[in-house]
Order: structure tokens, then C-alpha cells, then sequence
């Protein structure tokens, strides 16, 4: 036998498809998986948020402390001041909870519907809104929230997508972080569209504790920020509320469809009133 | 949004990087391999054209480890979702074995033949959870000195 060398023509041992082509195709049918995915099993959270009684809910998070701990204590005359007016409240939306407000002291401007039927209200609030209806309007918006159990239904949606992203991709790894603003997304679009939702309900209820809907809007425009300065142009669409511009057109489209005028606001009870 | 974009950075630093080094590591292969062609390499135990009186045998070996580069890794774990053929390892397993040939080619340059070549792959990196992947390949064989 007569050896001949010779070299392959070809390299048969590797592929010769574009390494980029194949990225971009993964990564996109990927994400279109996980979205499909996670709006399933977001219908699934739905469902069971329905199973889950008022009741249950106080038993699961009565030993969940949250921020409670920096609350000022029961006897302090504004906590007092805002727990009456949410109970005042209550008349103009059916829910079934009982409800306790906690004052935070804390200088940013927030409010949030904890579970157990605790609403958390800080003190940078108290400095933003002006009128007895503005504040109004951002305890309607949480007892909507309390209503449609939008607390649930978040909480249930952020458990199960970190699960489930950990679960495909490996948890902490390179691809979680990859697909991490897969999993923002879908849960930014329906928290979205939850607060939307809320500002509408609560927008419902002022117009049945006052009559008109002055003052719906005055937190969003004191958060409102200056000028023309855009915020980021990307970062819109994971946030997890409605720009505040947004806010307030549609709380003014839907004063229009209401048929509610707006007449003049309550100044804040004087127990209210920020000292500063 | 941070995360992304530092993420973004490494896959395209590991893309540009790891291309270039690929096709200047393929230019030298295809190089030495058509100069060392004119060494008999073999994986029979016999040496060809016997009739010839052997002066001496080595036992020759030459091996490569080679590494992923970050664009190449997040590929095949992407690849990992569904299945498939690993296409951006292909290349270099490719790499290393054809270097390891040729490493243990240089090793024996007065050899006549090469007889008995083996090749082995090992992982470095096993069990080692996130680090990244790498692959040493050993070859092995008979350098055979025929008498002068």
C-alpha cells in the first residue's frame, strides 16, 4: 500500500452557519417562549388569587411584619386621621377586608397595599398632596388595588416568574440575567395595566364621596417631573406604573367619560397638614 | 438595564476577540499541517512499507487545552433550551485536535512515520459548575526512525 498524503478538501467536522444568525434566533424564540409562558401561567396566578379568601390571606401574612415595624405608633393623631378616612371611604367600594393604615416615616412619596389588608402610607406623602381630595384619591387607589387584589396577584406573579426563570435557565446564572428583563416586562405590562385600573376605580369612587373629581390628579402632577426632561426611553416599559403624565391624561379622559366635573377640593384635615 | 449592557459587552468582546484568535489559529493550522504532510501519520499498529529495518520508536504525544470564549458559552447554553447540534463547540474541538497532531508532529521532526495515533479528550473543567468550559486533547503515538 503506497501512502499518499494529501489534505481534506473540505472541514467537515465543523458547521460553516453564521454563529450570529443562530444567537439571534435563539435568543428571540426564547424570549417569545418565556412570554408565552409567562402570560399562561400569570392567567394561572389569576385563578388562584380567586381561591385565596380575605381571611387566608390575614392568616398567611399575619407573621409577614413588612415595614410595620417602623410605623408610628396607634396612638399618633395622623395615622388616626388617615385610618378615618379610609374607613370613610369604604362606603363608595365594596371590599371585603378589614383594613389597617400604617404611617411609615419615611420621606419618600409612596403608598402601598401590603397583604393582610394593611395599607402603607409614608410620610413624604403627607408634603405632596395638598387637599383632602387628593389624598382621597391616592387611598381610593389603594383600596381598589385591596379590591381587584392586585397585591396578590403581583406578589403571585414575582414568585412564579423567579421560579420559573431559575428553574430553565439555572438560578444566578448568565442566562438568568439574560432573560431577566423578559420576566420585568411581562410583569411591568400587567402591573401597568393594574394601576390603570385602579386609577379608573378610584377615580370612581371620588365622584361618589364627592361628587366631582377635583384633586385626582394632584399627586401625579407634584411627581410629575420638570420641563421636557424624558426619562429614560427604554426603561418605560419595565417600570411598574404609568408615567405620571399618562396618569393624568387618562384620569382626565376618564373624568370626561364619567361625566364628572371638577370642582373645588377640601383643604387637608388640619391633623394632616405637614408641620414643616 | 445595567446588567444587560455589561453583558452586552462581554458578548461582543468574546465574540470579536474569540473570532479573531479562531481564524489566526486556522491560518497556522492549515500552515503546519500542509508542511507536515509529508510525515506518514497513522492509527495502524503496523508501519507501512515493512520491509524496512527499524532503527528506533518513540512514544510521541502532544496535546492542547483550549477554552470557550463568552459569546461561544451563552450560545450553547441558549442551544441547551431546545437541543441541537452544539455548533459553537464544533470549531474547537476542531482547533485542539488538529493542534494536538500537529504539536506532536513538532515533537518528533526526525521521525519517518508516525504509527499507532491516538486521541483522547479530557474535560478540565467537569463538575466545576459556572466556570468556564475548557477541553485538554492528548495525542498520542509511535514516532518510528527507519535505518539510514
Amino acid at each position: 500500500m503506497e501512502y499518499k498524503p494529501s489534505l481534506p478538501e473540505n472541514n467537515d467536522n465543523v458547521s460553516h452557519d453564521q454563529p450570529v444568525r443562530e444567537f439571534v434566533l435563539l435568543f428571540f424564540g426564547i424570549t417569545l417562549f418565556l412570554l408565552i409562558v409567562f402570560w399562561i401561567l400569570g392567567l394561572f396566578v389569576d385563578r388562584a388569587v380567586n381561591y385565596i379568601t380575605p381571611e387566608m390571606e390575614a392568616a398567611i401574612f399575619s407573621s409577614v411584619g413588612g415595614s410595620a415595624s417602623e410605623s408610628v405608633d396607634n396612638s399618633n393623631p395622623r395615622q388616626a386621621g388617615l385610618q378615618r378616612m379610609v374607613d370613610a371611604l369604604r362606603d363608595c367600594i365594596q371590599i371585603g377586608y378589614p383594613l389597617k393604615v400604617h404611617l411609615i416615616d419615611l420621606d419618600d412619596a409612596n403608598a402601598f397595599a401590603f397583604p393582610g389588608g394593611r395599607i402603607f402610607i409614608f410620610n413624604g406623602l403627607l408634603d405632596k398632596v395638598v387637599s383632602e381630595n387628593g389624598l382621597s384619591f391616592v387611598l381610593a387607589h389603594e383600596l381598589a388595588h385591596f379590591k381587584n387584589r392586585d397585591h396578590l396577584r403581583g406578589m403571585g406573579r414575582g414568585i412564579v416568574f423567579t421560579a420559573v426563570s431559575a428553574l430553565l435557565t439555572g438560578a444566578g446564572s448568565d442566562l438568568t440575567q439574560l432573560f431577566a428583563p423578559t420576566a420585568n416586562f411581562s410583569q411591568a405590562q400587567y402591573s401597568q395595566e393594574r394601576e390603570r385600573m385602579a386609577d379608573e376605580q378610584a377615580l370612581q369612587v371620588l365622584g361618589c364621596y364627592y361628587g366631582h373629581a377635583g384633586g385626582a390628579t394632584e399627586f401625579f402632577e407634584a411627581m410629575k417631573p420638570d420641563g421636557d426632561k424624558n426619562s429614560n426611553v427604554f426603561g418605560h416599559y419595565f417600570s411598574s406604573h404609568p408615567e405620571a403624565v399618562e396618569r393624568i391624561n387618562n384620569l382626565h379622559r376618564l373624568a370626561g367619560k364619567m361625566n364628572l366635573p371638577v370642582k373645588k377640593v377640601l383643604p387637608l384635615p388640619a391633623v394632616l397638614v405637614s408641620q414643616e | 438595564m445595567e446588567q444587560l449592557i455589561i453583558f452586552g459587552i462581554l458578548i461582543s468582546l468574546g465574540y470579536f476577540f474569540g473570532r479573531h484568535a479562531e481564524k489566526k489559529h486556522y491560518k497556522s493550522i492549515q500552515e503546519r499541517e500542509k508542511h507536515w504532510l509529508q510525515l506518514p501519520t497513522t492509527c495502524s499498529k503496523y508501519v507501512l512499507e515493512d520491509d524496512r529495518i527499524i532503527d528506533h520508536c518513540d512514544l510521541v504525544n502532544g496535546s492542547m487545552v483550549v477554552s470557550v470564549d463568552y459569546f461561544k458559552r451563552i450560545l450553547a447554553r441558549l442551544r441547551n433550551f431546545f437541543g441541537g447540534n452544539i455548533q459553537s463547540y464544533e470549531t474547537l474541538i476542531d482547533r485542539a485536535r488538529r493542534e494536538a497532531v500537529l504539536r506532536l508532529k513538532e515533537s518528533c521532526p526526525g521521525a519517518d512515520q508516525v504509527i499507532n495515533l491516538r486521541l483522547e479528550t479530557s474535560s478540565i473543567t467537569k463538575g466545576s459548575g459556572k466556570q468556564i468550559g475548557s477541553v485538554e486533547v492528548l495525542a498520542y503515538g509511535t514516532a518510528v526512525y527507519f535505518c539510514k
